[in-house]
């Protein structure tokens, strides 16, 4: 264990090179490494971690974190193994970094939103979060600020509307679309720009949702604040809930039981699973293939059965609590997931034949909304879409948490980043996720689910592998009740790809690209 | 012409759904005669989301599977307000959706019905009195019936929805 800490602490010298600063790196609860700079380190030290191909996963701003700052702004880079938070306390502003990592763009928005830090130079300074009809001036976020309705403003004039990035020439035409859409679909605006039928350019506002998630979760002890980690998005329940109650753990130094991480990692990998196959279903929808959507439908709705019979929840909401899982599971239902999962790979290797095998199906899927390798790291994408596209990366291998470190799962990756890789890979990680259930209800260990977790202050980075990708969740813990809690999921950074994957492709192509990418709005939106 | 003869003579990949729940199909059959009693053959459903998790959409989803099947029953999910008798209605309705959702509302032929599905959808939910949100569905437009749960499932959904076809018969 020794070693290993060590051996860490060497891993994140070495990013940050030779100076002076590496000496002042401090270890959090999990894992994760604090540097506290300066205005005038700031900048340097950015840009060497850019250089040194570290990906800037979340900007988080918080009041009061360090004696006498009024706010301070965490930087969180990842580089596989490693993950540092750069924390630069200021009074009111901070030099604008997203030309420099462009994932830092809607992040600094949201931090202006949420607390009205201002980001010099910057160079998208639109509102994020709060629409037109906020009030000005207006940053629910801070700590003065109640958790009440503001007074809204009755009327927008023209004037006061989002400016959407114009596009002209000759030619070219504007489709908007949403934010109410044709489907069963959550709330978003997409601004196309258009020149015959090829897409030119394509902007997306979001934010419709936006429901206050973080303020909710302050001043409120961490059992309460499970069925807001919940609420986060519904179909990811399983994943934001093991990053909550992991970060409370971490800080509360505890130990889980060993039956109750085998159980979580069942719940979390059924909900992968129910997540890949609701896609490929909804992306044979799309191009028109319902023999192999209804496969995967029939399939996806015996899964939610199966959750029923397990959890009580056709979600599995409310098993996932800071200290283990609330009730075991019992011992007949396991053995009925067992035969489940043995007679799902059979039905859903049946299933996977015949789609790739269809001409039709093959034609549309590829070579269709590309996502390029090289804008990964920048806009910070992760998940099936990133592997899909070449990039080597999953949470669960990289940084891992509960029991994933002793059971690995492969790394499914493809090169080609079309529509076609990201339902392979989907279809890869379901197969896995099936055999690695059926492993872990082989080798089930006995003993407690749950163990009494008292709460301590303090605080933790803690990321989990959803179905969609990195899941990030910052936990602040002060008075024995949440101080900050900070989601940022997968969807979040993954939505700027669709932007980059449609150019080029023809709008009746859209919806099939924005499936194939599987994106949360409610995850994104809080 | 071995093509044709042999798509004629193999095996038509067909299945029956495993385990075929009872429960849904009486529920249907009851659907079915109300929507043809009250609503002459068939309903048109428009979904909006004002801000849910995602839960409800997903369930709301899932009637379309093969193991609901809804159309079945003569409901239709519709891709315009203007073709809708019903407004299916998920999540808390949040400061950003409030002016869609009423546009969403208004551009519904009268008479029409507005059904609140999920717990944030009938009052709030979790998110009542946060900043971000001006309540449940009702805060924006009068709602005929809600159906809690966090959030309900397929056939709770269709329980409410023959719930109300049987009121709006009575009222008729």
């Amino acid at each position: 264990m020794v070693a290993e800490e060590s051996m860490g602490k060497r891993t994140v010298r070495e990013l940050l090179g030779l100076g002076a600063l590496s000496g002042q790196v401090k270890e959090g609860c999990n894992g994760e490494w604090y540097l506290l700079v300066n205005e005038t380190e700031f900048l340097p030290l950015v840009t060497s971690l850019a250089a040194r191909e570290c990906a800037l996963i979340g900007l988080i701003c918080t009041e009061r974190f360090s004696p006498g700052a009024p706010f301070s702004l965490l930087y969180i880079f990842e580089k596989k193994g490693v993950l540092l938070v750069v924390v630069l306390d200021t009074a009111q502003s901070a030099p604008s970094i997203a030309r420099l990592l462009p994932s830092a763009c809607w992040s600094e928005r949201d931090c202006r939103d949420g607390f009205g830090i201002t980001f010099q130079g910057s160079f998208d300074e639109r509102r994020l979060l709060l629409h037109e009809t906020y009030p000005d001036d207006y940053h629910p976020l801070k700590k003065d600020v109640r958790n009440v309705p503001p007074i809204m403003k009755s009327s927008v004039e023209p004037s006061e509307e989002y400016p959407f990035r114009n596009v002209q020439g000759d030619g070219v035409y504007q489709i908007p679309v949403g934010p109410v859409h044709a489907g069963i679909i959550e709330p978003g605006h997409f601004r196309f720009s258009v020149i015959g039928e090829k897409i030119f350019n394509l902007e997306v506002r979001m934010f419709y949702k936006h429901r206050g998630i973080e303020k909710l979760a302050e001043g409120k002890p961490a059992d309460e604040v499970v069925r807001i980690a919940e609420a986060v998005s519904g179909d990811e329940s399983v994943a934001n809930t093991v990053a909550f109650c992991n970060a409370v753990e971490k800080i509360a130094g505890m130990h889980v039981p060993d039956r109750a991480w085998a159980l979580r990692t069942i719940l979390m990998e059924l909900e992968r699973i129910g997540s890949h196959l609701g896609d490929q279903a909804g992306m044979l929808v799309d191009v028109a293939f319902p023999l192999g959507a209804s496969q995967f439908a029939v399939i996806r709705e015996e899964v939610f059965r199966m959750n029923d019979l397990l959890a009580g929840s056709r979600f599995l909401r409310g098993m996932v609590v800071p200290g283990g899982i609330s009730r075991d599971i019992r011992t007949e239902d396991l053995v009925a997931l067992g035969q489940f999962v043995r007679q799902v790979r059979k039905r859903y290797r049946t299933g996977l034949k015949i789609v790739l095998s269809t001409a039709s199906v093959i034609d549309r899927f590829s070579p269709t909304g590309v996502v390029r390798r090289s804008i990964l790291r920048p806009l910070n994408i992760t998940g099936p879409t990133a592997r899909a596209s070449g990039a080597n990366g999953d949470v669960r291998v990289d940084h891992p948490y509960g029991i994933y470190a002793r059971h690995l799962p492969t790394v499914r990756v493809l090169h080609d980043g079309d529509v076609l890789s990201r339902f392979t890979v989907r279809a890869s990680e379901i197969l896995d996720s099936l055999d690695l259930i059926e492993r872990l209800l082989n080798a089930l260990p006995d003993g407690p689910v749950r163990v009494a977790c008292d709460a301590k202050d303090g605080y933790a980075l803690s990321l989990v592998e959803s179905a969609r990708g990195q899941s990030l969740c910052w936990l602040w813990i002060r008075n024995g009740v949440v101080e900050r809690y900070k989601v940022r999921t997968a969807s979040y950074c993954n939505w700027l790809a669709i932007e980059h994957a449609v150019q080029g492709e023809i709008v009746p192509d859209f919806p099939l690209i924005n499936k194939s990418l599987n994106l949360s709005y409610a995850g994104t939106d809080l | 012409m071995v093509n044709v003869l042999s798509c004629l003579l193999k095996r038509k990949v067909t299945a029956d759904i495993p385990g075929r729940d009872e429960e849904i199909e009486a529920l249907g059959r009851e659907i079915r005669r109300e929507v043809d009693a009250v609503f002459g053959g068939s309903l048109a459903i428009r979904e909006l989301d004002t801000g849910s998790d995602n839960a409800a959409e997903i369930e709301i989803n899932n009637l379309t599977n093969p193991h609901y099947d809804i159309e079945r029953f003569g409901i239709t999910f519709v891709a315009s307000p203007r073709h809708a008798d019903v407004l299916l209605v998920t999540g808390a309705v949040t400061h950003n959706m409030a002016a869609a959702a009423k546009k969403t509302y208004e551009a519904m032929p009268s008479p029409k019905f507005v059904v609140a599905v999920g717990d944030d959808a009938c009052d709030g939910g979790i998110f009542a009195g946060s900043y971000a949100v001006l309540g449940g569905a009702e805060k924006v437009f009068p709602v005929d019936l809600k159906i809690p749960g966090n959030p309900p499932a397929p056939k709770e959904i269709l329980t409410g929805l023959l719930a109300l076809m049987n009121n709006a018969g009575k009222t008729r």
